[in-house]
């Protein structure tokens, strides 16, 4: 693959610019374009139900060197408008065939701390890439995405340490044309705290932060309604 | 004993309307209630993951159309069916939709289940799942969608579940015996 010039950045989430998945791709992309690459972004969610929006959405795919899918784990797989995207691009692909060598990379977050539950969606996606002619750039797995906060990324804080050493790494790779390497895959994919802390904060600060949140709203004698039980 | 199908099929899709049909045939003989659902008939918003159908209308998902009505039937029956083209071997974007905006029936709070961290359920009950995928020829995802499906039977807490693949290039009279051994796997037929 010839040096890489065009990156766009595929933002899975729904949340758009307010979610992790944006938080994410933004960091990496930021570090190719220090490299000069330049970026374009595009949102699932905005495009894909529009004649408008696709013909954009396939427009910024065929343009781009390097495709970063960032997007949230929903219910094991992806958000359905990023998998309506996935449709898409592949449609397209069957009838115009791509004239050059294009990386895809995905970057999912998931709420869970454990990166495993990531694994079948990262299987799907890897079978996009094989089935409409990309070349696979790698993937990497954020567990407990809650604890970003939806926040920029910062190399300094303990929290997102390892993930932008990761990210940054990978963006090397990307930036010489070349797939992520497993190092970088494996440092951006651990999480910051052991398995059994993070389990801990969960059943301790998480949960009864879901408690506080409901409270905001007026909601917390609700938060364990059931209204489409059948009564007997 | 009642059972939603969600047919998350492009209109016309022949050998999808070929298992529906069938299914309804085979579970209506034994006296069970149908109700199937063409997805793509239905008006159901994309999940916005507001998660105020956890911490503002708990149990309801804010947007008001017809994605609430699909996770009640859902809830409310003893089989759920998910039928869809294997998509790089996981579901439509069309069927995604529907399960997606079943959020609700889980609570925010996380619990450990099978050694892993899953949000806890939000309902005792859930239905038993049957997942259908009509895969086109010259792939083989048989194995990721088997996995997705035994991934969404932990996370629904389901307390049966099956999956399968039918070939599209299939010949479309062995549909019968098929749906048959699936319904026979998830326990709704003897």
């Amino acid at each position: 693959m010839s040096e890489p010039r065009n990156v766009l950045l595929l933002v899975g989430s729904p949340r758009c610019e307010r979610s992790n998945s944006y938080a994410i791709g933004k960091f990496i992309v930021h570090k190719l374009e220090e490299k000069g690459l330049s970026f374009e972004e595009a949102f699932a969610t905005r495009l894909v139900n529009t004649q408008k929006g696709t013909e954009r959405l396939l427009k910024s795919v065929d343009n781009a060197d390097i495709i970063v899918l960032a997007t949230p784990l929903y219910i094991d797989s992806f958000p359905s408008p990023t998998i309506k995207a996935l449709e898409l691009i592949h449609e397209h692909r069957k009838a115009v065939s791509p004239t050059k060598t294009q990386l895809l990379v995905a970057i999912m977050n998931n709420g869970s701390p454990e990166k495993e539950h990531m694994d079948i969606a990262l299987k799907i996606i890897r079978n996009f890439a094989q089935e409409s002619n990309f070349k696979w750039g790698g993937g990497i797995r954020v567990g407990w995405g809650y604890a970003l906060n939806s926040e920029p990324l910062n190399e300094k804080k303990g929290r997102t340490r390892k993930l932008t050493r990761g990210l940054s790494l990978a963006s090397v790779n990307l930036a010489e044309g070349q797939p992520i390497s497993e190092e970088a895959e494996d440092l951006a994919s651990t999480l910051f705290a052991p398995l059994f802390l993070a389990k801990i904060i969960i059943r301790l600060v998480v949960n009864p932060g879901w408690n506080k949140q409901a409270k905001e709203n007026n909601a917390k004698a609700k938060m364990r309604d059931m209204p489409y039980e059948l009564k007997t | 004993m009642k059972t939603v199908i969600f047919n998350g099929a492009k209109e016309g899709d022949l050998i999808m309307n070929a298992i529906e049909n069938t299914i309804a045939d085979q579970l209506t003989a034994k006296g069970w209630e149908i109700e199937p659902i063409e997805l793509r008939n239905m008006q159901i918003a994309a999940c916005v993951g507001c998660l105020g159908c956890w911490l503002k209308t708990p149990g309801t998902c804010v947007i008001n159309d017809d994605g609430r009505e699909t996770t009640r039937k859902a809830i409310q029956s003893d089989l759920m069916v998910w039928l869809t083209p294997v998509t790089f071997g996981g579901y439509s974007s069309e069927l995604k939709k529907a399960i997606d905006r079943m959020l609700p029936s889980m609570l925010p709070y996380f619990g450990s289940y099978h050694g892993q961290i899953y949000h806890k359920m939000r309902y005792k009950k859930f239905p038993n799942l049957l997942v259908i995928g009509v895969q086109e020829p010259g792939v083989d995802y048989e194995e990721t969608f088997m996995a997705l499906a035994g991934r969404n039977q932990l996370n629904f807490r389901l307390p049966a579940y099956a999956a399968s693949v039918f070939q599209r290039d299939k010949n479309p009279e062995t549909i019968p015996a098929f749906v048959e051994q699936q319904l026979k796997k998830v326990e709704v037929i003897s």
